[in-house]
């Protein structure tokens, strides 16, 4: 009888047993994956990881390149049903909710960028935020988080919690001693964004693991405005990282996914999440995300390149009230941004005077900006908090968290500098010369 | 997963705390709060496993039977220890069980306890106050042999804490804080 392939991680196998013993005898111990092959990259660079990592081409035509497994069901063998039974059904390839070889690809990759043991994609990042919650909460718990979290996840805590028996304290980000202040005996999470959205704050990371550590507390946080090559939360201590890959991390605005990276141990309590709710990545999508994330680490440089010289002629026009980025002197977080980031982004917020008026005007006068709302694509995006991301919010609750009226949220894409600069120069100008405006 | 129990997940704990032991400590409280005669209800304080801290929102009630002067509102504390003593061997006979690849099929404990209240009412010397005694009959139904399911029960008695904690003499230090009413 020849020997079947195995259908999955071949490195992971059932605990032995030795009858009569007990479960101190069973020798299955946890390790990094699942991995479609044994592919070490711990020594490599960014730009090298993001290309190599996880991708391994295919066995049987020699084809470079993950290959698109664009299956909904895999052939089971006697094997399988083992792994289901021994209960590790997430090493083998049973159905595509559950695993799939082109999900695997791109979650070696992604937890390759992260330095962490292993990944889930997702069909969209708030997908990768619910399942990463609801796996690390119990009945009745509690979380704190940031109050000026992305809306989608403000929702979750605000809209969906409560109706589980859940509840959730919002605080600002800046204040260490009302994060500390608002645990309770309850209090299973802390919930944090590295960067915030629009006002780029910085977020002490250092201190929220402290805190976490004290109170007996996991946390998590969303990276998604500092992708891998700008900061790696896992190597300051953070126990779980979600992104929505939608942005940076594919990178060209034409998917949808998310992902969660941490140690093996958390990653497999969220996977039954994953199995679930059921928001699985397709495999078409995950080709993509694959391709996109390939580039990521001359993207990034791209990004900054672009965004540094568009935020210092920000700085120097007339028109201009305030500009806020992180790597400029003037950010508030300026000091924390050197220390944590390694590289800026392509996030740049900036208030014109004249106001929300004045800012609808100078959208409607840049001709390459795309008046769209998202971040982290090749092309720059443009749009305004007022009426958009924090729409549902009055003037007051927005000027809580730092959004005066004229905040204009840019998400700088690769093009050139010189060709943004002269845009912006146009539009900013135009609007100028505009009756009314300072 | 055999009896709903991941092997896989299991042996890699095991092998978590034997690597790091401090993962393996579990603090557990509870907090009794007198409601009316002999009707009291408790509630789960948070529970750490290792150093993480897990929410547990579970309330219930104990009460005595109206014979003892109760309002039978709920299991007595006699019955809660039993219940108590037997889910934990419980958990101890199903994990050894799925270590060991035995698939089950049903598993019940009998217990059966008598205590003289002469020791609690102070009526007699020499009369035991607690359980002299606690009898109880395991019925199962799995792919096992015999043999093995009496080795099973013979090492799920001798891991269960709560057995163990029962068995073995154990220290109970406690201290009262009194509050003076104030008029």
């Amino acid at each position: 009888m020849t020997k079947k392939p195995l259908y999955g991680d071949a490195t992971s196998q059932a605990a032995s047993r030795n009858h009569g013993g007990w479960i101190n005898q069973l020798d299955r111990a946890r390790k990094s994956g699942p991995f479609l092959d044994a592919h070490p990259m711990d020594s490599m660079g960014m730009s090298t990881k993001a290309v190599h990592a996880g991708t391994h081409d295919d066995p049987r035509t020699g084809a470079v390149g993950t290959p698109i497994y664009q299956a909904s069901t895999f052939i089971l063998q006697e094997e399988t049903y083992g792994s289901i039974e021994e209960g590790f059904g997430r090493d083998r390839f049973i159905y595509t909710r559950y695993g799939n070889p082109s999900q695997w690809a791109v979650q070696e990759k992604l937890a390759t960028l992260e330095g962490a043991e292993s990944a889930i994609v997702f069909s969209s990042g708030m997908a990768a935020i619910t399942a990463a919650v609801m796996a690390l909460v119990d009945k009745g718990a509690h979380v704190v988080a940031a109050s000026d979290l992305y809306g989608g996840t403000y929702n979750l805590f605000n809209q969906e919690f409560p109706s589980l028996g859940m509840s959730a304290t919002l605080v600002d980000s800046y204040d260490l001693e009302a994060i500390e202040a608002a645990i309770q005996p309850n209090t299973q999470i802390l919930y944090f964004e590295v960067i915030t959205n629009p006002v780029l704050k910085v977020v002490d990371l250092p201190a929220l693991v402290d805190i976490a550590k004290r109170h007996n507390l996991r946390l998590i946080v969303d990276s998604t405005f500092a992708p891998p090559p700008v900061m790696k939360p896992l190597e300051l201590g953070v126990d779980l990282v979600v992104h929505s890959a939608s942005k940076y991390l594919n990178g060209h605005s034409d998917l949808i996914a998310g992902v969660v990276c941490g140690p093996r141990k958390l990653v497999d309590m969220i996977w039954p999440r994953l199995l679930n709710y059921g928001g699985s990545l397709d495999p078409h999508a995950c080709f993509l995300l694959e391709r996109g994330l390939k580039t990521l680490d001359i993207r990034m440089k791209a990004h900054e390149a672009s965004a540094t010289a568009l935020a210092e002629f920000l700085e120097t026009h007339p028109a201009v009230e305030k500009v806020l980025y992180p790597m400029l002197p003037s950010h508030p977080d300026h000091a924390r941004a050197k220390e944590l980031m390694k590289m800026g982004t392509g996030n740049v917020t900036f208030f014109v005077k004249g106001g929300d008026q004045a800012a609808l005007a100078l959208m409607d006068h840049l001709k390459l900006p795309k008046q769209a709302t998202s971040l982290g694509g090749i092309e720059s995006l443009i749009s305004l908090p007022f009426n958009s991301s924090q729409a549902t919010m009055t003037a007051r609750q927005r000027a809580d968290i730092g959004i005066y009226p004229g905040c204009v949220r840019l998400s700088v894409g690769i093009e050139d500098a010189k060709d943004l600069i002269a845009d912006f120069d146009q539009a900013l100008n135009a609007i100028s010369t505009m009756k009314g405006a300072a | 997963m055999r009896n709903s129990i991941p092997t896989a997940a299991l042996s890699e704990f095991v092998n978590e705390v034997a690597g790091d032991p401090e993962e393996g400590i579990m603090s557990y409280g509870i907090e009794i709060d007198w409601e009316s005669g002999t009707r009291a209800r408790s509630s789960t304080k948070p529970m750490l496993v290792g150093p993480h801290k897990v929410s547990r929102s579970f309330t219930w009630k104990a009460d005595e039977p109206r014979q003892l002067m109760g309002n039978n509102h709920g299991p007595n504390p006699q019955e809660l220890l039993l219940s108590g003593l037997g889910s934990c061997m419980m958990v101890a006979f199903v994990a050894g069980a799925t270590a060991e690849g035995i698939q089950l099929e049903s598993v019940k404990i009998d217990f059966d306890g008598e205590l003289d209240l002469r020791g609690f009412m102070g009526l007699a010397t020499n009369t035991p106050v607690g359980f002299p005694e606690i009898r109880y009959t395991m019925h199962v139904t799995g792919d096992g042999t015999p043999e093995q399911f009496e080795a099973l029960h013979e090492k799920a008695v001798k891991h269960s804490p709560n057995a163990q904690t029962i068995i073995n003499p154990v220290a109970l230090s406690g201290e009262i804080i009194i509050t003076e009413i104030e008029d």
